[in-house]
């Protein structure tokens, strides 16, 4: 058999091979797992960096904004590297396991160029989803020269962290096809705890 | 050199659960001299199911095909009829049957 040939000359052919790889390996579904998870950890692990400055008495937002961005930056070369190590780790020993019981190497068939990409977008995925979570909360701290109230900066980015877990929560709701508020607060409820522990914790 | 007309092939193959016959049977039809195709699934394991793949048309090629199941994951486990020439010739009944 042929090895590494173009498989697809134009754009449409080239979208029907993901939709057969993502048919085949389920893609989608490991990728919006992934990126649920990972935008939740973001929004809330920046939770902590504001809420952290905020009880420090920091008012010079640039610092925050430098660990919000170091954090982000941290985030999503740590989903980056571990869903590429677990997933590959996981899709050969899927193959492996198939190779085994078909007597044949799949590693050039469709299945396995199907592997290899589920491990490329679920990795991409699941590097970004915590880094644009965070980056996306961080916008008032960027804005403070505009805003011009430390204070109402670090209002601001909490309520956006707040209203994206929410979001995260109606999106998980819309996956689960079944009560969409009732995720929402759901994770609304993890913000809420995190932000008000750390003021406990932190109160004087 | 002829090789001559291949006008039915009938394969024994084992395949992974997906790509699914839908898929499979659509991507044979697509090779040169197809007429039809007909995917019979007889066994499903917890991976891999046991397939009868029988394609008819004219001059076919066991190569094209073999390829494309190979391509899918699947492997020939054995061919288990075939027939050629001008017209297709259907197995003959004998008393020893």
């Amino acid at each position: 058999m042929k090895k590494n040939h173009i498989r697809w000359s134009s754009i449409p052919e080239f979208l029907e091979e993901i939709q057969t790889y993502n048919q085949i390996v389920g893609i989608s579904e490991i990728a919006r797992r992934y990126f649920a998870m990972n935008a939740f950890d973001g929004v809330l692990t920046t939770i902590g960096v504001l809420v952290g400055n905020y009880l420090a008495g920091v008012r010079d937002l640039s610092i925050p904004i430098q660990i919000g961005i170091a954090t982000s930056i941290a985030m999503g070369i740590s989903g980056l590297w571990g869903a590429y190590l677990t997933e590959s780790a996981e899709r050969q020993r899927e193959l492996t396991d198939l190779e085994k019981i078909s007597l044949i190497d799949q590693s050039e068939t469709s299945i396995g160029r199907a592997s290899r990409f589920a491990v490329i977008v679920v990795s991409v995925v699941d590097g970004l989803a915590p880094a644009l979570a965070a980056f996306i909360v961080l916008i008032p701290l960027f804005l403070g020269p505009w805003i011009n109230n430390p204070i109402l900066s670090y209002g601001l980015a909490g309520g956006i962290a707040l209203l994206l877990l929410f979001g995260l929560g109606l999106f998980l709701g819309k996956v689960s096809e079944k009560n969409l508020i009732g995720y929402g607060f759901k994770t609304l409820l993890a913000g809420i705890l995190a932000i008000a522990i750390n003021f406990l914790l932190g109160a004087e | 050199m002829d090789k001559g007309n291949l006008r039915r092939i009938v394969l024994d193959v084992l395949k992974p659960l997906e790509p699914n016959i839908v898929d499979l049977v659509r991507k044979i039809s697509t090779l040169s001299g197809v007429d039809g195709v007909n995917i019979t699934i007889y066994e499903i394991d917890h991976h891999v199911e046991n397939a009868k793949i029988t394609v008819e048309g004219e001059q076919l090629s066991y190569l094209e095909l073999r390829d494309m199941i190979v391509e899918n994951g699947g492997a020939v486990h054995s061919i288990d009829e075939v027939a050629a020439g001008k017209r297709t010739v259907e197995e003959v009944v004998t008393h020893q049957d």
